[in-house]
C-alpha cells in the first residue's frame, strides 16, 4: 500500500486491544492469533492475560499491544475492545475513549446505553447466536468475531485464513473445517456492516518481520537457568510460577538434567539442596506462599554454603492473597527473611528478554558465591509474552564455581570445606572426589564442617560468610539507566514497571518534565549505582508494588536521602499502565510546583 | 585413583551418645555393612535429620550433610538424582521421619528412588528431654494416642520395594538386614527402608521391654516376605499379639525413581562439565527455534 490510498486509513504503529469475556470464552486464542498476524506484519508484540484463579469461568481477558520498535508494556489507551458479553464492557470500560471501537456480542440484548463514551464506535453483532445456529457449538463465536475484529485493524482475509489453518490444523480437520467456517461467516458480517476489504480504521504497513522470539518472563527464566549449565530443578505447582517448572520438565531432561515436581515447597527446597551438595547447578520457584514455607532451607543454604537460585514470582499477598494478580511484596522477605543472619543476592530482571540474561548471572553467581540468590519477578513479568531478540547465546558465559578435582585434593595438605579464604569463599570437592570427604551442615561448624560453638569460630564463620557478599559487589548485575543524568525528577522500579516507566518517560517528556530511570537489576546488596543515581537526582519517584513502600524502605536503610524519595505505591492488583502513573506523576509535580509557589508567597 | 590420597580430612567426631545408647550398635553394624559390602568412603553420602540420631554422620569418613529437621529425605532424594552413581543413605529418628518428616516418608515410599533410610526409633524425643514420639505407647508421658507403625505404612504403598526392623540389641540380625539394604540399594531396585528399635536408656529405657515383646518373622518358615498381603495380616496379628515383629518384612519390585527419570543417554546431571557449553548448544539453538515467530 502507499500514500495514495484514498481512505486516508492512519498507518497502524501502536495498538493495544482486549479481548473479554468468561473464562473459556477463548480470548486468549484471539490474542494469540492477533499477536501471530501481527509479527507477520513485521509489528512487535506484547501480551497479557488477566484470569481468576479457576478452571473455567470468571472474567478473564487478553490484551495485546502491536507495535513499530520498542515498547516493553501494554499501552494506556485501549484502541479495541472485544467484548463477548456485558460484563466484559463494565470490567474494561475504564481502559477505553471516544476514540476506542468496541465488537460486541449481543446475543444476551443490546449493550445498555450509556455505559460507553460518547461517542465511541460500536460495532454489535449476536456472534453467541450465529455460532449456536450454524455450527450447533458456541465456543466458534470467538472465530466469527475475529473476522470483523481483522477486518477492523487492516489484516488481509487470506492471512488470518492462513494463522487459522497454523493454529487449528493440528487440532483435526474437523475443527479447523468449523473454525474457517466462522471465520468466513464473520467477514461476510463485516462486509454487511460496511467494514470491506481495505476499509478498516487502520492500514498495516507490511515490513519484512526482524527475527524474534515469543516467550514469556517464566519461560525465558527456566532457558538462562538450563543455557548457564543449570541441571537441576524440583518445584511445586503455583500460580504465577508454573511454567518455570513446565518449561524445564520439558527441556531440561534432553540435557541430561532433572527437573521434577515434589510433594510440597519443602521438599521442592531440600531437594535442591540435596542436590546441589553433589555439585550440579540448582535451581527452585515458587511464589509467595511457596517463599514463605521455604524460608528454613534458604536460611540453610545460607549457613551451609549451598549454591542454590530462587525464583519467587511474586503475586498478591499476604497468605493466599490474589494468586493472579501481580505484586511486588515479597521484597522484604527476599531482603531479609529466615531466621538469622546470612547471606543473599536478589536480582530484578524488568522484561523477558532480561530474565534470560539474569538467569544466567544468578546461576554463575549462586554458584560462585556458595549462597542463595534469588530472582524477583512479579505475574505480569512472569506471564505477560512478549516478542524479544533471540538470546544471544555466544554471549553465554558460563563460570564454574571453586571446586577441587581429585588431583587437587591429593595436592593439599590438609582440606577443609569451609577453609577460611581471602574471599570468603571456600573451594569444595563434590561427593565421589576421592579424598575429598566432608561435612556440610547449618550448625555453626568450624573449617571442616565440625559443629563448634567456639565463639571466635563463631565470629570468623560469620564474617567470612558476609564477606563474600561484599566480593560478589564487584561484580553483581548493574542496572540500566536511562535519560540524562542531570535530569532533576528520577524514577526507580523494578519489574513489569520497567516497560511502564520507559512509556510514561515518552508522555512526561512530551509534557515538559524532564526524568530518568535506574532499573536496579541487584536489589540485594545495594549497590553504590543505586544510592548515588538518587543523590544526582532532585528528588526520586520510587515505584512500590506493594503498601508498605518496601523498595523505599530499603533505600532509605541503606542510606539513600530519605527527603529526595516520594514513594508510590499501589496494591489494588491491577496491572500499571504507563498514563495511569504519568497522572499520577503529574498531579504530584503540580503539588510540588503549587507548594513551592505558596512558599514563596509566604515570605 | 588406586591408592586414597594421604590429604587430612575431618576427624570424624566421637559419638554424643548416652552410655548404653541404642543408636552405637547402629553406627557399629552400618560401618561394618559398608565395608562387607565394598562401599569406598569417597562414594558414600550419609545424610542425616535433627535428633540424637542425626549426629551420626559426623562419626563417618565420608560425605556427611546434616539436614533440617524432618528434611532428610527431600535432600537424599535431590542428592540420589542428581548423581545416581552414588550411594546415598539417609539417617534419623522416629521424630524427624514418623512426625514432622511423615510427609516426606509417605512420598518416598511412593517415588521408590534407590536410597536407604535408616530410621533409629527409640520411641521418645531424646535431645529435647524425652517427650512422646509418634511411636510412644499410650500413657507414655501423658501420651493419650496409639503410636504409628511404619512397618503397615509402607507396606499400604504398592510402590514400596524394601521394609525391615531390625532391633539394636540382635546386632548380628541388623547386619544382615543392612547389607540386604545396601544391596537393594545399590542394585537400583529402589526405597530400603530399615526401622532401628533404639532403645533410649536415658529417657526410656525400653530395652527389656522390646526384647520380650519383639517376633523376628526372619525365622518364621512360613512367613513370605514376597507377599504384601501375607505382610499385611502377619504384621498385624503380631501387634494385635502384643509383639513387635522385626525382619525383612516385605520384598517387592517396582521401578526406581532415577530409572525413570534420569536421562541414560546422557551424562548424569552432577557429573556433567559445568562450563562446557556446547556439549547442549543443539537443545539451546533448538529451544529458541520453538519460540520464533
Amino acid at each position: 500500500m502507499t500514500s495514495t490510498n484514498t481512505n486516508s486509513q492512519p498507518v497502524l504503529e501502536d495498538i493495544s486491544v482486549i479481548v473479554a469475556g468468561q473464562g473459556g470464552d477463548g480470548s486468549l486464542t484471539v490474542i494469540t492469533m492477533l499477536a501471530d498476524l501481527f509479527r507477520n506484519a513485521g509489528l512487535n508484540v506484547y501480551t497479557e492475560r488477566d484470569v481468576a484463579s479457576r478452571i473455567r469461568g470468571g472474567h478473564a481477558a487478553a490484551t495485546m499491544r502491536a507495535f513499530i520498535g520498542e515498547k516493553h508494556c501494554i499501552g494506556s489507551h485501549i484502541d479495541l475492545l472485544v467484548a463477548l458479553d456485558e460484563e466484559a464492557v463494565e470490567k474494561k470500560v475504564h481502559q477505553i475513549s471516544s476514540n476506542s471501537i468496541v465488537v460486541f456480542d449481543d446475543s444476551s440484548g443490546p449493550l445498555r446505553s450509556g455505559l460507553l463514551p460518547e461517542g465511541t464506535k460500536l460495532y454489535a453483532a449476536p456472534f453467541n447466536r450465529i455460532a449456536m445456529r450454524t455450527m450447533r457449538r458456541e465456543l466458534y463465536k470467538n472465530s466469527i468475531a475475529f473476522g470483523i475484529v481483522g477486518r477492523l485493524l487492516g489484516l488481509e482475509d487470506e492471512a488470518m485464513r492462513q494463522t487459522f489453518t497454523k493454529r487449528f490444523e493440528r487440532r483435526g480437520q474437523i475443527i479447523l473445517d468449523y473454525n474457517i467456517e466462522a471465520l468466513e461467516l464473520g467477514l461476510h458480517l463485516a462486509d454487511e456492516m460496511g467494514i470491506k476489504r481495505g476499509e478498516g480504521k487502520y492500514r498495516i504497513e507490511q515490513t519484512e518481520p526482524e527475527e524474534q522470539i515469543l516467550v514469556m518472563g517464566n519461560e525465558s527464566i527456566a532457558f538462562g537457568f538450563m543455557a548457564a549449565g543449570g541441571r537441576f530443578f524440583t518445584g511445586y505447582p503455583i500460580t504465577p510460577s508454573t511454567e518455570v517448572l513446565e518449561t524445564l520438565q520439558k527441556w531440561l531432561p534432553r540435557c541430561g538434567g532433572v527437573a521434577r515436581q515434589t510433594e510440597d515447597e519443602l521438599a521442592g527446597i531440600n531437594m535442591a539442596i540435596g542436590a546441589a551438595l553433589t555439585g550440579v547447578r540448582t535451581m527452585t520457584a515458587t511464589s509467595g506462599p511457596g517463599i514463605s514455607l521455604m524460608q528454613e532451607g534458604v536460611g540453610h543454604a545460607g549457613s551451609g554454603e549451598v549454591p542454590l537460585v530462587i525464583v519467587d514470582c511474586q503475586r498478591s499477598g499476604p497468605s493466599t492473597g490474589m494468586p493472579t494478580k501481580p505484586e511486588q511484596s515479597d521484597l522484604n522477605i527476599m531482603v531479609f527473611g529466615g531466621h538469622g543472619d546470612f547471606p543473599r543476592i536478589v536480582l530484578t530482571p524488568g522484561h523477558p528478554d532480561d530474565c534470560f540474561y539474569l538467569a544466567v548471572d544468578a546461576t554463575n553467581l549462586a554458584d560462585k558465591y556458595q549462597c542463595p540468590v534469588f530472582i524477583a519477578m512479579d505475574q505480569a513479568l512472569s506471564q505477560n509474552i512478549a516478542s524479544v531478540k533471540p538470546f544471544n547465546l555466544d554471549e553465554v558465559k558460563v563460570v564454574p564455581g571453586k571446586r577441587l578435582t581429585a588431583e587437587e585434593v591429593a595436592e593439599l595438605d590438609t582440606y577443609k570445606r569451609y577453609s577460611f579464604s581471602e574471599d570468603g569463599i571456600s573451594a569444595f570437592a563434590a561427593p565421589g572426589t576421592p579424598g575429598g570427604m566432608s561435612l556440610v551442615t547449618g550448625n555453626e561448624h568450624d573449617e571442616f564442617g565440625l559443629v563448634s560453638t567456639d565463639p571466635k569460630n563463631r565470629v570468623k564463620m560469620m564474617d567470612k560468610r558476609f564477606h563474600k557478599i561484599e566480593e560478589a559487589k564487584k561484580e553483581l548485575p548493574k542496572g540500566r539507566h536511562f535519560g540524562e543524568p542531570d535530569a532533576p525528577i528520577g524514577f526507580i522500579g523494578i519489574g513489569m514497571m520497567y516497560g511502564v516507566i520507559l512509556d510514561a518517560r515518552i508522555e512526561l517528556e512530551k509534557r515538559g518534565y524532564n526524568t530518568q530511570y535506574l532499573q536496579p537489576r541487584t536489589l540485594w546488596p545495594m549497590l553504590d549505582e543505586t544510592l548515588e543515581f538518587i543523590d544526582r537526582c532532585e528528588r526520586v519517584y520510587v515505584i512500590d508494588l506493594n503498601a508498605q513502600g518496601q523498595i523505599a524502605h530499603l533505600l532509605m536503610h541503606q542510606g539513600a536521602d530519605s527527603s529526595k524519595i516520594i514513594s508510590i505505591r499501589r496494591y489494588d492488583g491491577l496491572p500499571y499502565r504507563p498514563g495511569y502513573l504519568v497522572n499520577q506523576i503529574v498531579e504530584r509535580e503540580e503539588e510540588l510546583n503549587n507548594n513551592d509557589k505558596k512558599e514563596a508567597k509566604a515570605q | 585413583m588406586t591408592t586414597p590420597p594421604s590429604t587430612k580430612t575431618f576427624t570424624p567426631a566421637r559419638p554424643i551418645w548416652c552410655a548404653g545408647c541404642g543408636d552405637f550398635a547402629v553406627q557399629g553394624v552400618l560401618e561394618k555393612s559398608l565395608r562387607n559390602m565394598g562401599i569406598l568412603p569417597h562414594k558414600l553420602m550419609l545424610l542425616a535429620g535433627i535428633g540424637c540420631s542425626g549426629t551420626i554422620q559426623n562419626n563417618l569418613k565420608c560425605y556427611g550433610y546434616h539436614a533440617l529437621h524432618g528434611r532428610v529425605l527431600p535432600a537424599t532424594i535431590g542428592a540420589k538424582l542428581a548423581n545416581p552413581d552414588l550411594t546415598v543413605i539417609a539417617a534419623g529418628g522416629d521424630g524427624d521421619g514418623f512426625a514432622i518428616g511423615a510427609g516426606h516418608l509417605v512420598h518416598t515410599f511412593k517415588s521408590n528412588p534407590s536410597i536407604m533410610y535408616i530410621l533409629m526409633n527409640n520411641s521418645n524425643y531424646g535431645l529435647t528431654k524425652g517427650q512422646a514420639s509418634p511411636t510412644s505407647p499410650i500413657g507414655y508421658h501423658g501420651n493419650a494416642e496409639l503410636g504409628l507403625d511404619s512397618m503397615l505404612l509402607g507396606l499400604s504403598f504398592l510402590s514400596s520395594t524394601f521394609l525391615a526392623r531390625g532391633f539394636s540389641g540382635n546386632p548380628e540380625q541388623l547386619g544382615r538386614l543392612m547389607e540386604a539394604a545396601i544391596e537393594h540399594t545399590e542394585s537400583g531396585k529402589g526405597f530400603a527402608f530399615l526401622e532401628v528399635l533404639s532403645p533410649c536408656v536415658t529417657y526410656y529405657d525400653t530395652h527389656r521391654e522390646w526384647r520380650a515383646k519383639v517376633y523376628n518373622v526372619d525365622e518364621d518358615e512360613s512367613f513370605d516376605p514376597t507377599s504384601r498381603a501375607a505382610a499385611f495380616q502377619k504384621v498385624i496379628e503380631l501387634k494385635e499379639q502384643g509383639h513387635i515383629p522385626i525382619g525383612r518384612i516385605f520384598k517387592g519390585e517396582h521401578p526406581s525413581l532415577e530409572s525413570i527419570i534420569v536421562n541414560k543417554e546422557e551424562t548424569l546431571p552432577a557429573q556433567q562439565n559445568i562450563g562446557h557449553f556446547n556439549e547442549h548448544r543443539k537443545h539451546y539453538d533448538q529451544f529458541i527455534k520453538a519460540h520464533l515467530v
